[in-house]
Order: structure tokens, then C-alpha cells, then sequence
């Protein structure tokens, strides 16, 4: 491999490598705004001019590949410094200078690159400035509205629906100082990944229809997250600010969504606020549920886990939204409890598909870890009650108790005949964070964290099992479903008193063959594909 | 020095309109002779001879045909630029209204040379006359037996495609001319790769001028060595067209070899306007920067010009007066660049604008000194780094207009003489 020494350091590269990447691997950030790793290279903001040995002019990194040894190149040569300010300069004049109140400032690339290759001053007289009148706000799709005062004509957007999302909406229209973007008439941006135009947009043309000028982007706290849209698990920053999810923004995993994700996915955080919250434990009293206690709540329901046997089967029933550690607990409860009438309940959903340099992935649950759950031991043992038989028909009228453990488990949830189906059992209880229907139904609730308050792992539809963390705590009588399970287990066996979603993980490899003695920590960062992929259903391992 | 017309030999030759006419006069007799040799060895003759590009860029044409991959395969194809949109330039007009079949057999002897079965000659949406006598040329050439799957007895297949273009100057960048040609939006493309190895529809493409190809003609026809008799020196031979235009007497197209004085030029087409003084001009059309009147000595040649600190450029020589306004002049060349910059890379785009308005602001009267000085710091930046020459191109006559005539610009923004009045036309009996 031929290697190339940027600003002094070398290294060496796969030939055809260009000098942005190059630079990326010693440590060397060269500005850019046009170049895009997974978009065809058109060096037209040229703003990555760097300086060569042995030729002549500056040289754009973007389009320059390494193709033979011994490349030299200065990206802060005197030069190189000097079209850098250059072309800053010429990409403010016409620029609004507005950051105050534009929807980008503090993510925005012209004032990170301002500061850093910039000059403060500027020579441009204002009133000259080059303006779009009645572009200001126009909505291109559902989703992404453009301010054409605001473009830098990068045609990152343009590229992104030509060769990523094949759809072509965008086009640059018009000429010299007055290009540009737009759509083509009757043809409005409407695909399924319309919103990552947004995301790779450097400055404030195009914004999110959703989140525009709702936050101020560095109130924001970020965490490494994934989307529970549905089972490709696409990888994702969780934006929020005081115990609220802002936005999800694609965080990139080549294996998984790469830098892309639908705008399904990230609407799917709105559904936290649209549904009502269970905020405290609840037992029903005389016929009404009255706020109570975890203990007390636990207590009740270990009591009739243990007392109903007599007067039907125990079922349990889970969910796709559950963490894999939490379907393993909930596994051993049902162990415990000596009942095989352990199952899962998940909605199909429609083909997403999100592209990747594998040429994609796909995913059809609605719910990110039908795969995990399964894994996890929570699969109906031969002839006993599965979840089809609560939900469709009359099996839970043959039980002495039910445990859900996802009060929004599904469509299902919401449904008053399923709910009073579930009904039916001697006693019901439900866990969960939506205060949906089934919860107001049950005799015991116990809140538990939403997938942003709690850790664990997903594992998505192409057997990879990925790490989610906490980005911020739980309200506080909520608590995480592996708490909360752990310390009802701990009713029948001492042994489960502490625990986190780690030690889980860990006991869970042990037992689960399809783990295969991996540990919580040694899980990658881009998520470790399960060495052994269970070919059929995979058997009640754990229970 | 030789006055013999060479490339312009049958311009008032209406007969060689025809394929029997131009053969009359000894046409496709250098594409039969090329047939008779190998590509390889046509190919040389034009390296020998020295050939460079008359488009523009000067680049030597036997080099750019050889970098096409002779083993590939994919399709190649001959792409004749003749979107002749350079302010000044109407060279290639002549060549094709008048003779038609020179070029039709350039293209074949390089399509010949590379290994290309098709041409596709790319002409000015204006040009709406010389499209219909090279389309007719083109059928006749079907006809005769010129074009098709034996050309001239031969074997060799060679199909030929009058595409016009719908009148973007950047078109005639030539990779803007390639995505203009695919049906797409035309704006250069990034190089490399160059279009010799990755061109129009993805594949192996030679794009020539339409005088370089006429001139290829003539090469094959006489040889290499004829060839480089003509001409300054090893670098810069040939017969050469000069557009001439401006304040003179007779402006038109002027056949002249290559390298004769700027002078010579001058009094070949009658003098000044009405025997007025010598200003500036314009050596090699609206991209090159301007010479003063004390270059009037200079040989225009490639070379010669670049070590002035212009080019040669298409050869399309403007000619102004003492009567010209050199910042109206210049800002109407400016305007011009704002206008037909595709608007893709930065500093052309925002650059080519910025000059426009300075320049409108120094004509206006509104501008000072301060403003000649930010000019003076702005044009270096939009050349250089710009993706393709426009860049450059829009850049040359204002640096020259700063570099050379900022005397008199302080001196007339001292004497609020701007806005200029506006020039008073030539009266129609009066031009030639």
C-alpha cells in the first residue's frame, strides 16, 4: 500500500484513498464542505485545498487520491491557508450572517470552518448582498423545509436523493450566483430517508420540519443510543434536554445504517410525549388503582404469581421493546415460577430499509429486539399458552395470573377488546412506562424506564447485538425494568438481589449458547454479530 | 512568409459544400491516406508535427490522443468541440459554413487514430446556420460513402452526430460539454479522471477543437514536416485562424501562420478605426488578460503570449481604441463571466459576481479608490483554485485591467469621470 505524509506525518493508505481520509487517519482535518464519504466526489465548494509536492497549484484533497508513494502534503501551507480564507470569504459574502436566529448555529460547518480558517472582518457591503426573496421557507416535503438565503450549493442534499435514496427529487436549478437547489415540479422530497438531507446539510438551507427552531442545538445533551423504530436498530445520538428526548440523530455504524435513518425512526421519540406516562406503582383497591409502594406493589404480585397456580396457568407475556437482559429475567421468573407459558408479543411492520456499503438492511418487526427476547428464553414451551392465544382468543380467561411486561407492548394495547380479553385472567399485571389502556385495566402497574432512562442491549434483525445506554435518569418512582424484575425474582430467589444490565448480560452468555460466553463489555461499539445464529426458533434456553 | 491559405482554402468555394466538390478540390484524399497507415502511425505524424490545440489550452494534440487506452472495451468516441462562445471568437463558424467536409474529415482521421466509430460534433445552439450546412454535410458524407460502415472502402465504421447545444458558454468547457452531451445539467466534472481514459457515457473520449481537427487534416494531407515549417518555432506551428475584431477597419477571420506580430494582424485587416491611436486589445478572446498598446510587437503565439502574462487563447483578438472606456469594457466581460458560471464551485461563482460588482460600483461613480484596492485583492483568489477554467478565464481580463490601466482609473475616480458615456456604435456605411 503506497503511503503519503500529510503535515509531516505518514502513513500509509490503501490505494485510491483520497486526502480527506488520509488526513483522517494521522489526525489531519481537512475542511470540506462538499465531500461526503458515502457520496460520489465532486470537489465544487473547494474548500479542501491543500498544497502537493511537486505540483504546481493547490490541489483539491477531496478529489486527489493516493495512488503511488511518497505523496507529500501541507494542508497549512501558507498557500493553502490563503484559498482556505479565500474561499470562506467568498461563501459569506452572500451569506445572511444571521446565526442568531438560524436554526443551525452551534452545528452549523461555515462557523465552525469561520473560526478556524476565517477572517472577522468582512469587505462584502451588506446591501449587496445576493438574497432569494420568497425562498426563505419552503417546504420541499413533509419533512425538510429550505432556506435558500442560507445554501452554500455544496448539493450534498442533490447527491444524497440521486445515489443514496434513488428517489432524485433535488436538482440545482439556475446559474452562477443565483443556483439554486429546489425540487422538480409535482415531485415534492418524499422517501423514506428524506430527513437525513437535513442531517448532512452543512449550514441552515434545509432543517427538519419536526425540530426547527424547537431547541437551541447546544442545550442539547447528547448520548449513543439506538432507534427502537423497528428491528434494524439503526445507531443512533439521542439529543435531550431535561429529561426529554429532542431528536434522534443517525450516529454512524458502516455494519448497520452507516450515517442514515428513516424518518420513521426518528419520529418514533414523539411517541414518549403523545402517550401518557405511568409515574408510580399502582394497586387496585376496591376497584380502583390507588397509588402504592414498589414494595408493596412487588410483594402483591410475588403473592399471586406464587398462590394462583392452582386456579390456572401463569402466563407471561413480553414484548419486542424489551432489553434482551430484561427478557432473560422475566424468563427465569416464569422459571421460577415452574410456568412454561412464556411468550412475546410483536407487531409486524412495513419494509424499512435503510442503505449501507453492505447494500443495505432491512427490518419488518415493529419493535427492535423480537430477536434478543427470543434469545433470552422468552419462547413458549410445546402446548402451553403463547401469546396468540392471550391476544386473539380466549386463553387468558384459563389463567390465574398474567404478568406483562410491556404496557405498550403493541397495537394490541390499545385495543379495549384485547384489553378486556386479558381481563379475563384472575389477576393481571402490567409493567411498563404508557399509561395505555391495558395498565388502567390491571391490578398491579409498575412504571418502568423508557429505552432512554435504562441500559441494555437490542439484538437487531441481522443477529447483531448492540449496547444502548442511559442518556438520562428515570422520573423518580420509575424504575428500569431490570431493577424492578430483578427485585421481583429476588422474592423467590435471594441470589438476584443486585443486579445491573451487565452482570444480567454476562449470566445470560453463559446459559444462552447463542451468546456464546460474550461478555456486556467486550460488546463492540459497532455491535458484535452473534457468532452462532440459531437457524429456526431458537429453544426456551435460560428458562 | 507564407501566405498561402491553408485551412481557409475553400472559404468563396461554395462547391465544397458537397462531398464531389470538396473532393474536386482535393478533399478526403488525407482521410484516405490515413486509412492506408496505422492508427499508431497517425497518431505520430500528429505528435511530430506539433499540433496544439487551437480551442484554448494549446495543448498538444498528438499526446492528448494517445492517452486513449488502445485496449479497452469499451466504445471510445471523437467529440469535436464547436461551442464556440468565447466573446470574440468566430473562427469555427467560418470553417464550418464554408467547408464543412474539413472537419467531417478531421473527426474521421481521429476516430481512425483512437480507435473511436463515432463523432460527436457538439455545436453552438446559436449557430443555427452552420448546424444546418454540417448536417447536410453529414448526410451527404452518409451518402457518398464518407461516413457509415466502410468508410471509403476501407472497413473501418465511423458514425457522426450533429448535437447542439442549447447555449450555456460553460458548455464549451469540455467536460461540461460531455454532461451537456449525456443530457444532463452542464457543469464540469472534477479531473481526473481525464476524459481520455473516463469521458462521454463513461468511455475512452477525445475532445478537439474544430480548427485542431481541420489542421489534423492538413498535417496527414502534407506531413508533419510541412507542418512545422510554418510557425514560430518547435512549439508553435501550424496555420493559424486570428478572429479579428474591435475598432479596425476590416474585422473578420484572418489566416495567418502562427507567431506573426500583433502588428502585422493590425495591418492586414486596414488599421485602426478611422486611423485612431491604438488603446489595448485582447489577444486570445474574452479570457485573456489585455496587452497595451506598447505590446503591439508581441508574436502571437502560445508561448510568446504566456511569458507576457496572457494567452493566445482562441485567438480572437479584440482591438480597442483611445476612445475606450477600459473599466465599461471590462465590466461587460465581467458581466459576461457572472452570467455563464455554472454556479457549482465556490470562488467562481461568488467570485466571478463579487468582480462584477466592484466593477459596476467603480463605473458607477459611486466607487473610490478603496474599491479599485479590494478588487485588486479579490481577483487572485477566483483564479487557481476554481474546478475548471472559468474560473480563470473570468479572472484574466480584470487582473490585466488592475495590473495595467489602475493609473488611469485613480485618475479618472479623482476627476469624477465615471460613469463613462456610453460608446457610440459604428455607423452601418462606415464598417466593413
Amino acid at each position: 500500500m503506497p503511503t503519503v505524509t500529510i503535515d509531516g506525518r505518514t502513513v500509509e493508505v490503501a490505494a485510491g484513498t483520497n486526502l480527506i481520509e488520509a488526513g483522517l487517519k494521522v489526525g489531519v482535518q481537512i475542511p470540506h464542505y462538499c465531500y461526503h464519504p458515502r457520496l460520489s466526489v465532486v470537489g465544487q465548494c473547494r474548500m479542501c485545498m491543500v498544497e502537493i509536492e511537486g505540483m504546481g497549484k493547490l490541489q483539491a484533497a477531496c478529489s486527489t487520491q493516493v495512488m503511488k508513494d511518497g505523496m507529500v502534503v501541507r494542508t497549512t501551507s501558507p498557500n493553502a491557508d490563503e484559498a482556505q480564507r479565500a474561499i470562506m470569504e467568498f461563501l459569506l459574502i452572500n451569506h445572511p450572517l444571521d446565526c442568531p436566529i438560524c436554526d443551525q448555529a452551534g452545528e452549523c460547518g461555515l462557523q465552525d470552518y469561520s473560526y478556524k480558517h476565517g477572517q472577522a472582518f468582512s469587505r462584502f457591503r451588506y446591501d449587496e448582498k445576493r438574497t432569494y426573496p420568497e425562498k426563505e421557507r419552503i417546504p420541499l416535503g413533509p419533512t425538510v423545509m429550505l432556506n435558500m438565503n442560507r445554501c452554500i450549493q455544496c448539493t450534498r442534499c442533490v447527491r444524497f436523493t440521486e445515489e443514496i435514496a434513488k428517489t432524485s427529487e433535488l436538482g440545482f436549478f439556475q446559474r452562477g450566483s443565483h443556483a439554486e437547489i429546489g425540487t422538480f415540479p409535482g415531485k415534492p422530497l418524499d422517501n423514506p430517508l428524506s430527513t437525513c438531507v437535513v442531517d448532512i446539510c452543512p449550514v441552515g438551507a434545509l432543517t427538519s420540519t419536526r425540530f426547527r427552531f424547537a431547541e437551541r442545538v447546544w442545550y442539547l445533551d447528547k448520548s449513543p443510543s439506538l432507534c427502537t423504530g423497528c428491528d434494524v436498530g439503526c445507531n443512533i445520538t439521542l439529543e435531550h434536554k431535561r429529561g426529554a428526548i429532542k431528536r434522534y440523530k443517525p450516529r454512524q455504524n458502516p455494519d448497520v445504517n452507516d450515517f442514515w435513518m428513516c424518518d420513521h425512526g426518528r419520529s418514533t421519540h414523539e411517541r414518549y410525549r403523545e402517550v401518557p406516562r405511568l409515574a408510580f406503582p399502582q394497586i387496585r383497591r376496591n376497584g380502583a388503582l390507588a397509588a402504592t409502594g414498589w414494595k408493596e406493589a412487588l410483594d402483591h404480585v410475588a403473592h399471586n404469581l406464587r398462590s394462583r397456580r392452582s386456579e390456572g396457568a401463569i402466563a407471561f407475556l413480553g414484548s419486542g421493546f424489551l432489553s434482551t437482559e430484561e427478557a432473560f429475567l422475566l424468563a427465569k421468573i416464569a422459571a421460577v415460577v415452574d410456568s412454561p407459558h412464556h411468550s412475546i408479543w410483536v407487531d409486524s411492520g412495513p419494509a424499512r430499509q435503510i442503505p449501507n456499503p453492505q447494500g443495505g438492511i432491512t427490518g419488518h418487526d415493529a419493535a427492535p429486539n423480537r430477536r434478543g427476547a427470543e434469545l433470552a428464553g422468552l419462547v413458549p414451551a410445546a402446548g402451553a399458552v403463547a401469546s396468540e392465544d392471550l391476544l386473539l382468543e380466549g386463553g387468558a380467561a384459563k389463567c390465574g395470573a398474567i404478568f406483562v411486561a410491556d404496557s405498550d407492548f403493541g397495537r394490541a394495547a390499545y385495543d379495549p377488546k384485547v384489553v378486556e380479553r386479558l381481563r379475563e385472567a384472575k389477576f393481571l399485571a402490567v409493567m411498563g412506562w404508557a399509561d395505555s389502556p391495558l395498565a388502567r385495566a390491571a391490578d398491579v402497574v409498575l412504571p418502568v424506564a423508557t429505552h432512554a432512562e435504562r441500559s441494555g442491549t437490542f439484538v437487531n434483525v441481522d443477529w447483531r447485538v448492540q449496547r444502548f445506554e442511559q442518556a438520562f435518569p428515570a422520573p423518580p418512582q420509575v424504575r428500569p425494568g431490570v431493577e424492578a424484575l430483578a427485585d421481583l425474582l429476588s422474592r423467590f430467589d435471594s441470589k438476584w438481589s443486585t443486579v445491573t444490565p451487565a452482570t444480567v448480560f454476562d449470566l445470560m452468555a453463559e446459559e444462552v449458547a447463542a451468546f456464546g460466553g460474550l461478555r456486556y463489555g467486550e460488546i463492540a461499539a459497532e455491535g458484535t454479530k452473534l457468532a452462532r445464529i440459531p437457524e429456526a426458533a431458537p429453544a426456551g434456553a435460560g428458562a | 512568409m507564407s501566405t498561402e491559405r491553408v485551412l481557409m482554402r475553400n472559404v468563396g468555394r461554395p462547391e465544397a459544400l458537397t462531398v464531389r466538390g470538396y473532393r474536386e478540390g482535393g478533399g478526403y484524399d488525407a482521410l484516405a491516406k490515413a486509412l492506408r497507415l496505422q492508427p499508431e502511425e497517425v497518431i505520430e505524424e500528429v505528435k511530430r508535427s506539433g499540433l496544439r490545440g487551437r480551442g484554448g489550452a494549446g495543448f498538444p494534440c498528438g499526446a492528448k490522443w494517445s492517452f486513449v487506452p488502445r485496449q479497452t472495451p469499451k466504445p471510445k468516441y471523437i467529440v469535436c468541440n464547436a461551442d464556440e462562445s468565447e466573446p470574440g471568437t468566430f473562427k469555427d463558424r467560418l470553417l464550418m459554413e464554408h467547408d464543412p467536409h474539413q472537419l467531417i474529415e478531421g473527426c474521421i482521421i481521429a476516430g481512425w487514430a483512437v480507435g473511436a466509430n463515432t463523432t460527436y460534433i457538439y455545436i453552438r445552439g446559436e449557430y443555427t446556420k452552420a448546424a444546418a450546412i454540417l448536417e447536410s454535410a453529414v448526410r451527404d458524407a452518409y451518402d457518398s460513402g464518407v461516413l457509415g460502415t466502410n468508410v471509403l472502402g476501407s472497413g473501418f465504421r465511423h458514425d457522426m452526430v450533429v448535437h447542439r447545444g442549447a447555449g450555456a458558454y460553460i458548455c464549451g468547457e469540455e467536460t461540461g460539454m460531455l454532461e451537456s452531451l449525456e443530457g444532463k445539467r452542464g457543469q464540469p466534472r472534477v479531473k481526473p479522471p481525464f476524459p481520455a481514459v473516463v469521458g462521454a457515457f463513461g468511455c475512452p473520449t477525445v475532445i478537439n477543437n474544430v480548427e485542431t481537427l481541420c489542421c489534423a487534416t492538413h498535417i496527414l494531407l502534407r506531413g508533419a514536416d510541412w507542418f512545422k515549417s510554418i510557425g514560430t518555432d518547435e512549439r508553435n506551428t501550424g496555420p493559424k485562424l486570428y478572429a479579428i475584431s474591435g475598432h479596425v477597419e476590416r474585422p473578420g477571420t484572418y489566416e495567418y501562420p502562427i507567431g506573426v506580430p500583433f502588428q502585422t494582424l493590425l495591418d492586414g485587416c486596414g488599421g485602426m478605426y478611422r486611423g485612431r491611436e491604438l488603446k489595448a486589445f485582447i489577444p486570445g478572446g474574452a479570457s485573456a488578460p489585455m496587452m497595451k498598446a506598447s505590446d503591439r510587437g508581441i508574436k502571437m503565439d502560445f508561448d510568446t503570449l504566456a511569458k507576457a502574462g496572457s494567452m493566445l487563447g482562441s485567438a480572437a483578438v479584440i482591438v480597442m481604441d483611445e476612445t475606450t472606456c477600459m473599466v465599461r469594457a471590462t465590466l461587460r466581460l465581467a458581466k459576461f463571466f457572472a452570467h455563464e458560471s455554472c454556479g457549482q464551485c465556490t470562488p467562481c461563482r461568488e467570485g466571478t459576481n463579487w468582480m462584477k460588482i466592484l466593477l459596476q460600483r467603480i463605473h458607477s461613480g459611486q466607487g473610490s479608490e478603496a474599491d479599485l484596492d479590494l478588487l485588486a485583492r479579490v481577483v487572485p483568489n477566483v483564479g487557481g483554485i476554481s474546478l475548471c477554467a472559468l474560473g480563470d478565464a473570468a479572472q484574466g481580463p480584470v487582473r490585466s485591467l488592475v495590473d495595467k490601466f489602475s493609473d488611469e482609473i485613480r485618475e479618472n475616480l479623482r476627476a469624477g469621470r465615471y460613469p463613462t458615456p456610453a460608446p457610440r456604435y459604428f455607423d452601418q456605411g462606415a464598417a466593413a
